[in-house]
């Protein structure tokens, strides 16, 4: 029996109240066993990242009280948390960007990297490193590593601390899915040294694949504990969100029209100069959803911001509804009838320091409807259009006059794709459209973008998450290295076949 | 009078003793920056350092006191900005604009207030039993000049080598990184700002104790400014930093040597006027070559707070 087995970690009543009113969490009683991994399930704003912050000593509970191996334990720093041995890696790693890995892992310790103990602390360092299979350039500056190396640097950095307790926080969110496939080989080896994991994450198959342990979390309480053995995701799901989720969204058949979007013989280059996007040609007809899956890094930003205007094409033509559009900027663009969600909501999505009215004018503020006399804008008239969009889209916030900032990741991508939808363009662009939202909110958005499709407007979608691709659209592309290698209706492009092309392999 | 080795020689001896003011306040806010926190008001804790090194030396009789006087002025001034911009989270720009007006106000009040002359005192350069110097063939060479030197060194082995500087580096590249390993980002980040304002301040004590045998109201003329400059110059690399003071030492020296020509006045009118702006066209020709450089602490000027 799993609960018999001894006692890592474990939380009495913990509640916390933050300064401004929010009650984060509400009476938390939460078990960790040793050797176990638990775990901790929940929407965006369900408490899970506030409960791991308290049990790392980055946050004090407002009630309620921790113990650790049996013992009552109080940290009240980061610093005391390590010593109790409970260590956390966070959904955006702290580590110095300007330092080397093992720059980065020793600091804070006793150990000075160019001191005497440096080499003893190397030779520890790689043996842990062989120990749980996590292999890492020590001496490559942070900036220099893949988001998944940066990860193994972070837990190295966690264990070389001697940690018991390893509190994981949406780890696999920025990983590929063979980054996700050596972390849990590196989770279950740690396990089978006796150490224990909090797993935190909103993604019901992973917590299925790799707990030992589930508790779910909603609205700062805790609506589930079960052993993951005995779930399964709609009970999880349940459980997360309060009522039932139909995961498998029906798509209607499609009534695809004329071509909206033609691109011709495409070449963008990225950051470094190089070839991003390599000549590719498509076509997005009305009615239709296009999806282009493919790996992260392979060109995918770089289309998307050719397509935007952001990034000038370096050869071949984007036209729009007939229209040449490649040399246009964004602001060109957007006055046609178009929609553009961007991958990066936080950074190019919205003005986070911005209220909910003032961004969902953003790129649109130059339209008649929102001028007022003068040079002024109309200030009632778009506080009146940010609340219509709250209410048609579901958007839960105070009103138009909160920041964009305190609301949680799925309501901002609602602000956006409010925006971006709300006048029914005839063509939108989503990229990366539900990255990092919680089941309530990817499902709203997929339908919505299903909805858009459904009234004969075209829609492009770039996403990294096969299962999304699949599950939208009615063509797909799959892009490799700069290029589109295959394009087929969905019917031909099976799961397993598209997997394979995102590896780069034909069959 | 015509240009030969010897004047070149006294050219650079007047540079070096004009290397060190920079030289110190840029090396000690180089400290103070790679921790995170840029401290504008150095020109304002030069000023005031000047102002209490004379007065301690004044009524001790000491030179020393005196600088002791500014090392302790620049200590106090550094908590001061600590304080509003670490601890309470406050801009670091306006804390240290405040310093800047303050000084400027203060100055020429208690000089008035204690001694009842207006803006100079001691009304004529007094020697306050002189700090001991080195003797060269052309000028004395303050014993700062090495001090100088060896600060920079030892700044840049803290910053590099120690684990001290390297906890205080990611202080400022990433405080959030820090405070996850345990490292105290707020203890880190006070002293380095009182460390980076100390030598300010005794910047300041050395210019009108071992410099001007005396403090006006604006004998700080603008170094804390140009430190702040070399700083930028200096890509926050202390050893790049004395050769940085050094070019804006050259840029004074030379200036005041071309003064004591009297040809020149001939030639160009008003010529004394143009030569002592030569160390600030300096600054902008440097400051424009320098800018947009990337390797600024990642997190400077931005107060730490834990969410």
């Amino acid at each position: 029996m799993q609960s018999l087995a001894e006692e890592a970690l474990r939380t009495a009543a913990i509640s916390k109240t933050y300064p401004d009113g929010t009650q984060a969490l509400r009476g938390i009683d939460f078990r960790l066993a040793k050797g176990e991994v638990h775990g901790l399930l929940g929407e965006n704003g369900a408490g899970k990242t506030t409960l791991s912050k308290i049990l790392s000593g980055i946050l004090r509970p407002t009630s309620g009280e921790i113990f650790i191996r049996g013992q009552k334990a109080e940290a009240r720093h980061p610093k005391e948390a390590l010593k109790l041995g409970v260590g956390m890696v966070h959904q955006h790693f702290t580590l110095v960007r300007d330092f080397t890995a093992f720059e980065n892992i020793l600091l804070g310790t006793r150990v000075n990297p160019k001191g005497s103990g440096a080499a003893r602390a190397r030779q520890e360092i790689l043996d842990l490193s062989k120990q749980v299979g996590l292999s890492v350039h020590l001496d490559t500056k942070i900036e220099d590593l893949a988001l998944g190396a940066q990860q193994r640097v972070e837990i190295l950095k966690m264990l070389y601390r001697k940690v018991d307790v390893l509190i994981l926080d949406e780890p696999t969110s920025s990983l590929t899915a063979t980054e996700t496939t050596e972390l849990f080989k590196a989770i279950r080896k740690l396990k089978e040294e006796g150490k224990s994991a909090i797993f935190i994450t909103h993604k019901l198959n992973e917590v299925l694949e790799i707990c030992d342990q589930i508790t779910v979390l909603r609205h700062g309480e805790v609506s589930g504990r079960t052993e993951a053995s005995k779930a399964d995701r709609k009970m999880l799901a349940r459980m997360m969100v309060g009522r039932d989720v139909v995961f498998d969204l029906v798509r209607g058949p499609s009534r695809p029209a004329e071509p909206i979007l033609e691109v011709k013989d495409l070449m963008v280059k990225g950051n470094r100069g190089e070839e991003a996007v390599k000549g590719i040609s498509f076509e997005v007809r009305k009615g239709e959803i296009f999806g282009v899956a493919g790996v992260e890094g392979n060109g995918q930003t770089e289309l998307e911001e050719a397509l935007c205007g952001i990034r000038k094409p370096s050869r071949g033509t984007i036209r729009l509804a007939g229209a040449d559009i490649t040399t246009l900027n964004t602001g060109q663009i957007r006055k046609h009838s178009v929609g553009l969600i961007p991958e990066d909501r936080r950074q190019m999505g919205l003005v986070l320091d911005m209220t909910v009215a003032e961004n969902s004018i953003l790129g649109r503020e130059w339209e008649v409807r929102f001028r007022g006399r003068g040079v002024a804008l109309a200030w009632v008239k778009i506080r009146a259009h940010a609340s219509r969009l709250i209410k048609s889209f579901e958007i839960l916030v105070k009103g138009p006059d909160s920041p964009a900032k305190s609301m949680s990741g799925g309501n901002q991508q609602k602000v956006v794709v409010s925006r971006e939808l709300a006048d029914e363009p005839d063509f939108v662009m989503a990229a990366q459209p539900t990255r990092g939202l919680d089941v309530g909110a990817t499902d709203y958005i997929r339908r919505l973008l299903l909805k858009t499709r459904d009234s004969g407007k075209a829609v492009l979608l770039l996403s990294a998450d096969l299962d999304e691709v699949l599950q939208l659209s009615d063509v797909i592309g799959v892009m490799y290295e700069g290029k589109l290698i295959e394009v087929g209706p969905a019917e031909q492009m099976t799961r397993h076949r598209v997997g394979l092309l995102m590896g780069g392999v034909r069959e | 009078m015509s240009f030969d080795f010897g004047s070149l020689g006294a050219i650079s001896v007047i540079s070096l003793n004009f290397m060190v003011p920079i030289a110190l306040t840029a090396i000690g806010e180089i400290f103070a920056e790679k921790a995170g926190v840029v401290n504008i008001g150095l020109e304002g804790i030069m000023l005031v350092g000047a102002f209490f090194a004379i007065l301690v030396a004044w009524n001790t009789g000491n030179p020393y006191m005196g600088l002791l006087g500014g090392v302790a002025t620049g200590l106090g001034f550094g908590a001061l900005h600590a304080v509003i911009s670490v601890w309470l989270k406050g801009d670091q720009i306006i804390s240290g604009v405040g310093l800047n007006l303050f000084a400027i106000g203060f100055v020429p009040f208690a000089t008035f207030a204690i001694w009842n002359v207006s803006g100079v005192f001691p009304p004529v350069s007094f020697s306050f039993g002189r700090i001991a110097e080195i003797s060269t063939p052309w000028a004395p060479l303050s014993y700062f000049v090495p001090i100088s030197v060896g600060v920079s060194i030892l700044f840049w082995y803290l910053l590099k080598r120690t684990r001290w500087g390297y906890q205080v580096r990611a202080t400022g590249e990433n405080p959030e990184a820090a405070d996850a390993v345990g490292i105290d980002v707020e203890k880190t980040r006070i002293i380095a700002v009182l460390i980076g304002s100390a030598l300010a301040g005794l910047a300041g004590a050395y210019l009108s104790i071992d410099v001007v045998g005396q403090v006006t109201k604006d004998i700080s003329a603008g170094r804390g400014f140009i430190a702040l400059a070399t700083v930028v110059f200096a890509g926050w690399n202390p050893l790049v930093g004395l050769v940085g003071a050094l070019v804006f030492g050259y840029s004074q020296g030379a200036a005041t040597w071309f003064a004591g020509v009297p040809a020149l006045r001939d030639v160009i009118p008003h010529a004394d006027y143009l030569l002592s702006a030569i160390p600030y066209i300096a600054t902008l020709v440097v400051v424009a070559i320098a800018i947009g450089r990337r390797n600024a602490p990642k997190a400077l000027g931005v107060a730490y707070k834990r969410e």
